[in-house]
């Protein structure tokens, strides 16, 4: 519990620092509040959420082709009715679980990348997923991931709070692999706040501190302390957004609506991360399909759409988009036991305020396979260079480790 | 910025003698076991005044090869953690070594080695391999580098997590080739991608089939290799051996070996480790020799060397505890060290912890604080098996005006601010003598202070 002391304080703090900015007199707010109080205000950042859909999702019935005769034809078991999908116009639908997605389509917040892949798909998981993650071939060496990478290089130009965040327990995605700069895992919330019975103490120590003269400058000391600022600052306004959080639209009882509402609540704290990562396991569905598809689609159609909805409630939903991807699409033909096997391209789903709405990319050809499966039209690559280019403002090229040409997914 | 282009490298490696201007102190001797341990209790110290440096690291050295009886205990310990298939629980048998070692130098070098040669048991999974890998490092902490590389090279979690279990003759697999010259040995710029592949074939039939390092001869490509210069049919081990001989392999261990004892910054130019290099080729590559010579040396004694470095997390949470002969819960401590980056087994990647700087982030920072708070206000958490109070109460420490300096030169590297030292006192009222609960706040506070990161 935070005492009414600490508020008030804080308050005071705020009231104080208003009124000497007002009358432009801002030389005398020590650095520690004057920090505080700027990452307080300046929250404009854009902010890439990332749903790692693990297993391989079965992306053609995900999105439907339902006017295609080829479809229903290699899924005489599996194909979904025209009349149960949630339809948006033109020749594709969607499954019936993706209703609050669908409801972000038809407000205009949402998109599907159709067909998205690469060249000679590998069939395996561990093999494909990698290569989503560091766009790189077995042949090369791996050590670090596309996500790393932007993290390493743009270093200088983040902020002291840390640049991406694993949220979830175990192994941390290859994506997020880096060679300098640490990326943290985090599991709860209380993670990222001071805890204990002396934390105001700490608080009101450090603030004494911090407000010293710096040390030897951009030395060791000096890096320290100005980190510590930030954790502070950070754990404060963690606690801070963690009391006040109300969420705006209740989520649902899932563990990625639970990682999804914690990524929010850190989106509202102020905290300037720039890139939140989370998974949701289960999509090899090699049998009995149906219903665990439609299980694991709702979860993560229901948690998406309350965390866009919770965010636009909240005013970041323009500073935000979430990208979904798995690491293949599964086999066009359905397989003897009700399922599907590992196949390749797959659609892309992206959310947003600012993205552009509706369908990208041309409807996969299932005349025109390759060994069984959808060949791919857009490089995942390509998506990936969209969104560093124009969302992360980047130069993707260093980043993806290569020249594709990115696709234009913001309005 | 820690300037060192006025500094005479063959000076700075020669050894320290106490002067007028840096005479040996209690501080500096803390600077010592901070550096090659853990850090120092009130006793060691006391102990460490009476000899000189030299003395002391020579003791320290020696002392690798003995201590069985300790090493029998807490290999006992990690034995029965195995047969529970999680590492975890290994990495908390590691916190209890640390915690405990009458030896700290080889745990220091022990977990060198484990970052340098880095295995995660996140990919490994077997706990048995991973406790060998860790024997491994602990046996040869001290040791001769070149015995080390051809240890690790046939060590079966290091093939295991590199992928490299099956080197077949038609696909030699580059993997732990590339390793070894840029991970292990070289560096890179020292070797070429051609290099990388005639060393791959030298390892063709290396296998490990249950759990053990094998070599399989109808696997092996025994035509001629040409590897850095040398030709020859060579075998794996012939392969390893032309590399460890190349002169950059003591740089680059050298230059390792520097920033993990001395500083973090600047980076060291070659002409600043030369009489370093020295010593380790006049040694045969032997480890001790030149781990002795920086511990000695006027540089370490220096500014250039005292609070120039960043605490790791295991220098943070072990060297609170060692400095108060603290013992707790070993699992949350590996746990606790797990959120402030530096799990013990799990290393991020092949690279190692790169540390310094990237020890530090808001998120490591208040997983610092939160560990060192939850093991201090866990009453499993004993002081020399009492409560902090009565521990002090040995050296005559029993108000928190006391424990604040007592504390500081134990664990810091410089004196503290006396405004931040009356705010703790102020903040922090102890409401008796040797109040348990103070006492302990004024630990968690003053770990939570941005210096005391620094070593």
């Amino acid at each position: 519990m935070k005492s009414s002391i600490s508020l008030s304080r804080r308050q005071f703090v705020k009231t104080s620092l208003g009124g000497c900015l007002s009358i432009g007199v801002g030389t005398a707010v020590p650095s520690f509040l004057a920090n505080a109080l700027g990452e307080q205000v300046k929250q404009d950042e854009n902010i890439l959420v990332v749903v790692q859909l693990t297993g391989g999702n079965d992306g053609l019935n995900t999105v439907v082709p339902f006017q295609d005769d080829a479809y229903y034809k290699a899924r005489p078991k599996l194909g979904i009715a025209a009349k149960d999908l949630l339809k948006e116009g033109g020749e594709l639908g969607l499954h019936p679980s993706l209703r609050g997605f669908h409801e972000l389509m038809q407000e205009g917040t949402a998109s599907v990348v159709q067909g998205v892949g690469y060249p000679n798909p590998n069939r395996s998981h561990f093999e494909s997923m990698d290569i989503w993650h560091t766009c790189l071939r077995k042949d090369k060496k791996r050590s670090d991931g596309w996500l790393g990478r932007y993290v390493d290089q743009n270093n200088g130009s983040l902020s002291e709070d840390v640049p991406a965040l694993h949220v979830g327990g175990g192994k941390q995605p290859l994506a997020l692999a880096t060679r300098n700069v640490r990326v943290p895992s985090l599991n709860k919330l209380t993670d990222f706040q001071l805890q204990g019975n002396h934390q105001e103490v700490i608080e009101a120590v450090l603030e004494t501190e911090l407000t010293s003269p710096a040390s030897e400058k951009g030395g060791l000391l000096d890096f320290v302390q100005s980190s510590t600022t930030s954790a502070i600052s950070a754990s404060k306004r963690v606690s801070d957004a963690v009391q006040q959080y109300r969420p705006e639209f209740k989520y649902p009882e899932t563990d990625l609506a639970r990682k999804l509402s914690t990524v929010a609540q850190l989106i509202n704290s102020g905290l300037k991360t720039s890139v939140y990562y989370v998974e949701l396991d289960g999509f090899d569905t090699h049998a009995e399909q149906v219903d665990t598809h439609a299980i694991l689609l709702r979860d993560w159609s229901d948690a998406v759409s309350a965390f866009m909805k919770d965010l636009k409630a909240r005013d970041h939903a323009d500073r935000v988009c979430v990208m979904t991807f798995s690491e293949f699409g599964r086999r066009v033909a359905e397989n003897a036991s009700g399922g599907t096997d590992h196949g390749a391209a797959g659609p892309m789903l992206i959310c947003g305020g600012k993205v552009k709405s509706g369908f990208l990319g041309q409807t996969p050809d299932l005349t025109d396979l390759d060994d069984g499966d959808i060949q791919h039209q857009i490089d995942f690559r390509q998506v990936y260079a969209g969104i560093l280019r124009d969302w992360l403002h980047v130069s993707p090229r260093e980043v993806i480790l290569g020249q594709f040409p990115p696709l234009s997914l913001f309005s | 910025m820690n300037d060192l282009r006025n500094i005479d490298p063959n000076t700075a490696w020669q050894p320290f003698v106490p002067s007028a201007e840096i005479p040996w102190t209690d501080r500096l001797a803390a600077h010592l076991f901070r550096r090659a341990g853990f850090g120092a209790s009130f006793a060691e110290l006391e102990e460490a005044a009476k000899k000189s440096p030299d003395q002391i690291v020579s003791e320290m050295i020696a002392k690798s090869r003995q201590e069985q009886e300790f090493r029998d205990v807490a290999d006992t310990l990690a034995e029965t953690v195995i047969p529970s298939g999680n590492a975890r629980s290994l990495s908390a048998a590691w916190v209890y070594r640390l915690l405990r070692t009458p030896n700290p130098l080889q745990e220091k070098m022990t977990l060198f080695w484990h970052g340098h040669f880095a295995t995660s048991a996140e990919k490994v999974k077997d706990p048995r391999m991973m406790w060998e890998q860790n024997q491994l490092l602990r046996k040869n902490a001290l040791g001769n580098f070149g015995s080390l590389v051809q240890a690790i090279s046939k060590d079966p979690a290091m093939l295991v997590y590199l992928d490299s279990t099956s080197n077949r003759k038609a696909h030699p697999n580059e993997n732990y080739a590339r390793e070894v010259m840029e991970l292990f040995c070289l560096g890179e710029g020292h070797y070429t991608e051609v290099d990388v592949q005639e060393l791959a074939r030298c390892f063709t039939g290396w296998e490990i089939k249950n759990h053990r390092f094998r070599k399989n001869r109808y696997q092996h490509d025994g035509s001629e290799k040409s590897i850095l210069g040398k030709t020859g049919e060579f075998g794996g081990e012939e392969g390893v051996a032309i590399v460890i001989q190349q002169e950059a392999t003591p740089q680059f261990i050298c230059r390792k070996l520097v920033r993990f004892f001395v500083c973090d910054e600047p980076e060291l130019s070659d002409e600043f480790i030369a009489p370093l290099v020295r010593t380790m080729q006049d040694n045969d590559l032997e480890i001790a020799p030149v781990v002795s010579q920086i511990l000695t040396s006027q540089f370490f004694y220096s500014k250039h060397a005292v609070g120039r470095k960043i605490k790791s997390p295991v220098e943070f949470m072990i060297g609170t505890m060692r400095c108060l002969e603290a013992s707790g819960n070993t699992q949350q401590i590996a746990e606790g060290l797990m959120q402030a980056g530096q799990g013990l087994f799990y290393p991020p990647s092949v690279k190692g912890w790169d540390g310094g700087r990237t020890w530090i982030n808001s998120s490591t920072l208040l997983a610092r604080a939160n560990l060192a708070q939850r093991i201090l206000n866990d009453t499993v958490t004993k002081f020399h098996g009492e409560n902090l109070g009565d521990y002090l109460r040995t050296y005559d420490i029993d108000t928190p005006i006391q424990l604040i300096p007592w504390f500081n030169r134990l664990t810091m590297t410089a004196p503290l601010d006396p405004i931040i030292e009356k705010q703790i006192i102020d903040r922090i009222p102890a409401n008796e003598a040797r109040d348990e609960k103070s006492l302990r706040g004024i630990v968690e506070v003053i770990a939570a202070l941005p210096a005391y990161h620094l070593a």
